[in-house]
C-alpha cells in the first residue's frame, strides 16, 4: 500500500505538490512593463511566469504553451529585443521591459517575417508559428544577413513538429533576401 | 519535375487559415476562456498495475474554491471509452493498469486550487505484478491484465509452403527488428473548453479526428443523447494520430455537467506524455529466403506488438502491419503471425503510418541483406521482385492498379542521389577522416483508408446560401495538413469558383454530415471523390435557379465561374449574391458514399495504395557515433498533386518526423513509468537536424480507368525513411541497424588508434 504523496510521477514539472499557502498566496505586486508598446500596470502574485501573464491575464493567446520548460520555443516573445521562453521567466524578472509578443508585430498589417512564412508555408498546425516568428525577427533585427549556420543556431530552440522545417527555411530565406 | 513553389507556379496559393496562424490571431481551442469558467485537472494512477483499495475525496472537496471531485462513481453511462473497444475506463474504480488512468478529476477556481485538490486525494494501492515486455506479457503464467486475455489481437497470413522453400533458398537471412515508442508531440497538448449550454445541451470544443466519433462516445459516456452534444473540434495544433481518440474530453463533459459552469483543460506537457498514445513499439522478426537470381520466395515474419494497457486501435494497427510485411514485393510463400499484446506501459495506438513504419523498417532491411548476400545492387534486387500493373495486393486482395511501384523504383534510380552515389561514396571528399557518407534507399507500398470490413463513410455537402457563398460543409478536421486549403484549391480548379465565392465549414458536429475520419491518408480522396459527385448536380441546380430568375439566360450556354453566372464563352451573367437574393431557400446539394474497399473478405485489407521511394545521403561521424542525413529523394506515386504546398509540407514534415523516428526519438519506459517526461529528454529533431536538402517528385499519372483521383499523402513521407538511412549506414560503415533509434554508441569507433611508443630501439 501506498498513499498518494509518494507519487513517483507527480513530479511531472519536478515540483512537489503546492501547499495550501503557495495554492491561495495572496500577496501580490504591482507589474509594470511596456507590452506591444502600451504601458501595462497589473496586480498578479510576484512568482507568476510571464507566460501565464501573457496568457491569462492579458488574454494574449498568440503566445502558445506547450513544454514549459523551455525546450520548444512555442512560447516565445521579445524582452527588450531578446527572444526569451515566457515560461522560463517570473513575471517580476520583466518588470520595467519591453515586451513584444506575436500579436505586437502585426498591429500595423503582417511584419515582413509573418509575410515571408504565409508565402511560403512556413507553417502547418500553426501553433510554433508565433514563436519562430519571434525567432526570426529577433534574429535579423540584431543581424540582418545571417548565415545558413547563423540561422540555424537562432531556431533551434523552436520546435516545429509539422513541416520539418524546409517550408520555415524557405520563410526565413525569404525574409532575409527582401 | 521537382515539387517546389516555382514549379508550382499559380497553383502554389497561400493558406486561407494562414493569416491568423502567422498573427497569432487563430484561436485553438486550448486559447478559448469562457466567462465563470473553472479549471479541470485530472488525477493519474501513480502505480502502473495495482488494485484500488480505497479512493478518498473528502479532503479535497473540502479546499475553498473547489467545485467537484469526481469519480469512477460519478460516470452515469459507460464508464469506458476507445474508438474500436470501449473499455479503457474513464475512471479506473477497482485497479489501474497503467501511469496514464484516470482516477478522479477536480473543477477548481484556479490551477492552483485544483492542484492543490489533487493533492488531497488519497489512494490506496496494492500492487500487481508489472508486465512492461509483451513477450512476457503472453506467457501462460503471466496475470491477465485483462479477462479476455493478454492478446489484443492475433492476425495471420499465409500462402504456400514456406517451411519447404527456404529449404531450397540458396540464401536466407534472419534478424529481429526493433522499433521505438515515438511520440506525436503535437505541439498544443490535448485540452479544450467544455459549456454546458443554458438550452441543457453540452458544447465541447476540443481537439479530435473526427468529432462525431467524439459525440458517440461521449453519448455513452454522460448517457446523453448524441443530439444533446455538440463537439467543435478544429482548429488543432497538430495530431498524427495521437488525437483520434478521446483524451481530456471525459473530464472536461462530466466536470462541466457535474458544476453547471464552463470547464476547461489544457493538458501539461508531462500529462500528454503520460497519458497520451504513442506509436507501438514493435519486434518484428523475419526469415526471408531468395534463390539464385535474387527472387525472394520464402518469406516468414513474427510481429510482437506492444498494445500498452488498452486497446485503442491496436489491433487495427496491426492489421496494417501484416498487410504491410509484404510491401510491395511479389512473394509466393509467405507466412505471416502477428500479436498485438497488452502489457502496463503507455497506451499505444494510431500514429502517421500506422504500423507500416515498423514492418516496411524490417521488410526493407531483409532486402537489403538479401542483396549483400547475393553481392547485387540493393535497388536491382527491389526491381527483381516488384509486383506489376495487374498484380493482386500483398494479402492477395484486388486493388486499383497503377503502375505507381515501378514508377517510384524508376525515378528513384534516375535520381541524382542514387545516380551519384554509384561513383561518389567511396570518396565523400570530407575533409574529416572520422565523418565517412553513404546513400540508402527503401521503396514502399502503403494502404489508405480504414479497409475492408470497417466502416468508412464519405460524404459532405455543397450549397448556395442565401447569402450568396457557396459553401461547402465536411465532417473533416484541420490540424495542420493544409485540409482547408485543399478544399478550396479543389474549388477554385474544379468548379472555376473564387476563393471569395466560398464558405468552407468543417469540425462542428451540430452542422457537418458523416465525412467519416480524418485519418489513414482518406480526407484528400474523399474531399475530391465528393466534390466530382456533387459537381453535375449543383451546377445543373444553380445554372437552373438562374434560368428560372432570369429567362433570358435560358437560350445561353453558362457555366459557374468566379463571382457568379458566366456566359460559357463571355463575360459574368448574374453574380452569386444576385442570384441568392432571388431564391427563397438555399440551393443544397448532398453526397453520401464509402471509401472505395476491395471486395476480397479480409478485415482491415485495402484497396488504394500510394509508393514510395527514398533515397538519402547521410553522414556518421566515427567519433560521436551521430547519423546526420544530409540529402533526400522522394519519389511518391499518388495521383494528381491537388495542393503543391500541402503535398510538398506533408513529405518534408512526414520525413523530418521520421528523421526522428529513427535517430533520436523513444518515450523510454521503466517501471511502468515515461522516463523521458518532457521535450529535454525526447528528442525530436530541430532545424539543425533537418537542414539537408528535401527533393519531392510527383508522380501524377493514374491509368485512364483510374476513377479514385488523388491519394493521400499525409503518411507516405513517413514511413520508409527508416530503411533508407539504415541502408546508407551500411554502405558507410558496414553497420547493420536491427534497432530504432540508432543507438549512436553503437556506430562509435576509434579511427585512430593511438599507437605506444616502445621499444623503439629494439635490437635486431
Amino acid at each position: 500500500m501506498s498513499s498518494h504523496n509518494s507519487d513517483p510521477n507527480l513530479d511531472e514539472d519536478n515540483l512537489a505538490p503546492l501547499s495550501s499557502e503557495e495554492a491561495f498566496v495572496e500577496e501580490r505586486f504591482t507589474f509594470n512593463c511596456n507590452l506591444n508598446g502600451k504601458a501595462i500596470s497589473t496586480e498578479i502574485p510576484p512568482s507568476r511566469r510571464l507566460l501565464k501573464v501573457i496568457r491569462e491575464d492579458l488574454e494574449l493567446t498568440g503566445t502558445k504553451r506547450s513544454c514549459e520548460i523551455g525546450r520548444c520555443g512555442a512560447c516565445m516573445v521579445l524582452v527588450d529585443g531578446r527572444p526569451v521562453n515566457s515560461c522560463l521567466v517570473m513575471a517580476y524578472q520583466c518588470s520595467g521591459a519591453e515586451i513584444t509578443t506575436i500579436e505586437g508585430l502585426s498591429e500595423l498589417g503582417l511584419h515582413p517575417v509573418q509575410r515571408a512564412f504565409l508565402e511560403e508555408g512556413g507553417f502547418q498546425c500553426g501553433y510554433c508559428t508565433p514563436g519562430m516568428v519571434i525567432s526570426v525577427v529577433a534574429l535579423l533585427e540584431k543581424n540582418p544577413h545571417p548565415t545558413q549556420a547563423e540561422v540555424e543556431e537562432a531556431l533551434s530552440g523552436n520546435i516545429c513538429r509539422c513541416t520539418g522545417y524546409g517550408g520555415i527555411l524557405r520563410a526565413v530565406n525569404k525574409a532575409i533576401g527582401g | 519535375m521537382l515539387l517546389n513553389k516555382e514549379s508550382s507556379g499559380s497553383r502554389w496559393r497561400t493558406r486561407p487559415d494562414g493569416e491568423g496562424k502567422v498573427s497569432g490571431k487563430l484561436q485553438y481551442l486550448t486559447d478559448m476562456r469562457a466567462e465563470g469558467m473553472l479549471i479541470g485537472r485530472v488525477l493519474r494512477s501513480e502505480q502502473a498495475h495495482a488494485r484500488i483499495l480505497s479512493i478518498r475525496i473528502e479532503k479535497a472537496i473540502e479546499v475553498p474554491g473547489v467545485h467537484a471531485v469526481i469519480t469512477h462513481e460519478d460516470v452515469p453511462g459507460l464508464n469506458g471509452f476507445g474508438i474500436a473497444l470501449p473499455h479503457q475506463p474513464v475512471f479506473c474504480s477497482d485497479r489501474v493498469r497503467y501511469t496514464g488512468d484516470a482516477i478522479a478529476a477536480v473543477a477548481a477556481e484556479t490551477d492552483e486550487i485544483a492542484e492543490y485538490a489533487l493533492s488531497l486525494i488519497e489512494v490506496d494501492y496494492e500492487l500487481l505484478p508489472l508486465l512492461e515486455n509483451p513477450e512476457e506479457a503472453m506467457k501462460k503464467d503471466a496475470i491477465l491484465l485483462h479477462a479476455e486475455g493478454n492478446v489484443l489481437h492475433h492476425t495471420e497470413y499465409r500462402k504456400g509452403e514456406p517451411e519447404t522453400v527456404f529449404t531450397d533458398c540458396c540464401h536466407v537471412v534472419e534478424e529481429s527488428y526493433y522499433t521505438p515508442r515515438q511520440m506525436h508531440t503535437y505541439m498544443e497538448t490535448e485540452g479544450g473548453l467544455f459549456i454546458p449550454e443554458d438550452n441543457g445541451r453540452l458544447t465541447v470544443y476540443s481537439a479530435t479526428q473526427h468529432g462525431l466519433m467524439d459525440r458517440l462516445q461521449l453519448s455513452r459516456i454522460l448517457d446523453i443523447p448524441q443530439e444533446d452534444i455538440r463537439v467543435i473540434s478544429s482548429p488543432i495544433g497538430g495530431s498524427f494520430g495521437g488525437k483520434d481518440e478521446l483524451n481530456v474530453q471525459p473530464y472536461g463533459a462530466l466536470l462541466a455537467l457535474r458544476t453547471l459552469r464552463p470547464v476547461r483543460l489544457h493538458n501539461s506537457r508531462a500529462e500528454s506524455v503520460r497519458a497520451g498514445l504513442k506509436r507501438h513499439p514493435m519486434k518484428i522478426t523475419m526469415k526471408t529466403g531468395c534463390d539464385p537470381e535474387g527472387i525472394i520466395r520464402a518469406h516468414q515474419v513474427r510481429i510482437i506488438s506492444d498494445t500498452g494497457a488498452y486497446a485503442t486501435l491496436g489491433a487495427e494497427v496491426l492489421n496494417f502491419a501484416t498487410e504491410h510485411v509484404m510491401g510491395p514485393y511479389i512473394i509466393d510463400h509467405v507466412d505471416v503471425k502477428g500479436f498485438a499484446v497488452y502489457t502496463n506501459n503507455g497506451v499505444s495506438g494510431e500514429f502517421r503510418g500506422f504500423g507500416g513504419n515498423q514492418a516496411i523498417f524490417a521488410l526493407e532491411g531483409q532486402i537489403d541483406r538479401l542483396a549483400e548476400r547475393l553481392q547485387i545492387d540493393p535497388w536491382e534486387m527491389r526491381r527483381r521482385n516488384l509486383r506489376k500493373y495487374g498484380d493482386l495486393g500483398p494479402l492477395g486482395q484486388e486493388i486499383a492498379q497503377t503502375d505507381g511501384a515501378f514508377q517510384v523504383w524508376e525515378a528513384l534510380a534516375g535520381s541524382p542521389l542514387m545516380t551519384e552515389a554509384a561513383s561518389t561514396d567511396s570518396d565523400s571528399g570530407v575533409v574529416e577522416p572520422w565523418i565517412v557518407t553513404g546513400t540508402g534507399a527503401a521503396i514502399a507500398m502503403h494502404g489508405a483508408g480504414l479497409g475492408y470490413g470497417i466502416p468508412d463513410p464519405a460524404g459532405g455537402r455543397l450549397s448556395l446560401t442565401l447569402e450568396g457563398k457557396i459553401e461547402a460543409v465536411f465532417g473533416y478536421e484541420e490540424f495542420g495538413q493544409g485540409l482547408i486549403a485543399t478544399m478550396e484549391q479543389m474549388l477554385i480548379e474544379q468548379f472555376g469558383l473564387a476563393a471569395e465565392d466560398l464558405s468552407i465549414v468543417i469540425g462542428d458536429t451540430d452542422v457537418v454530415p458523416d465525412s467519416g475520419s480524418s485519418t489513414a491518408s482518406r480526407s484528400t480522396s474523399m474531399m475530391w471523390m465528393a466534390l466530382k459527385r456533387l459537381r453535375p448536380d449543383f451546377t445543373a441546380r444553380v445554372l437552373q435557379a438562374a434560368a428560372m430568375i432570369k429567362p433570358e439566360l435560358d437560350n445561353y450556354e453558362m457555366k459557374l465561374g468566379p463571382g457568379g453566372i458566366w456566359l460559357k464563352d463571355g463575360g459574368l451573367l448574374l453574380t452569386y449574391k444576385d442570384l441568392a437574393q432571388r431564391i427563397s431557400e438555399p440551393i443544397v446539394c448532398n453526397t453520401k458514399f464509402t471509401y472505395p474497399t476491395t471486395p476480397f473478405k479480409r478485415v482491415g485489407a485495402h484497396f488504394l495504395y500510394t509508393y514510395s521511394a527514398i533515397a538519402v545521403r547521410v553522414e556518421v561521424n566515427l567519433l560521436t557515433g551521430r547519423v546526420r542525413v544530409l540529402d533526400q529523394y522522394h519519389a511518391v506515386a499518388a495521383g494528381p498533386v491537388a495542393n503543391p504546398q500541402g503535398y510538398l509540407g506533408q513529405i518534408e514534415g512526414g520525413s523530418s518526423m521520421a528523421v526522428g523516428f529513427t535517430l533520436s526519438e523513444d518515450a523510454v519506459m521503466s517501471g511502468g513509468s515515461y522516463v523521458t517526461k518532457n521535450l529535454d529528454t525526447y528528442l525530436v529533431p530541430t532545424i539543425a537536424d533537418m537542414n539537408g536538402s528535401i527533393q519531392v517528385q510527383p508522380i501524377e499519372d493514374l491509368p485512364d480507368h483510374d476513377t479514385y483521383g488523388p491519394r493521400g499523402i499525409g503518411e507516405v513521407g513517413s514511413v520508409n525513411l527508416a530503411p533508407a538511412v539504415a541502408s546508407a549506414i551500411f554502405q558507410a560503415v558496414g553497420k547493420r541497424v536491427t534497432k530504432l533509434p540508432i543507438d549512436p554508441e553503437w556506430l562509435q569507433s576509434t579511427p585512430f588508434i593511438p599507437q605506444k611508443v616502445v621499444n623503439i630501439h629494439v635490437e635486431p
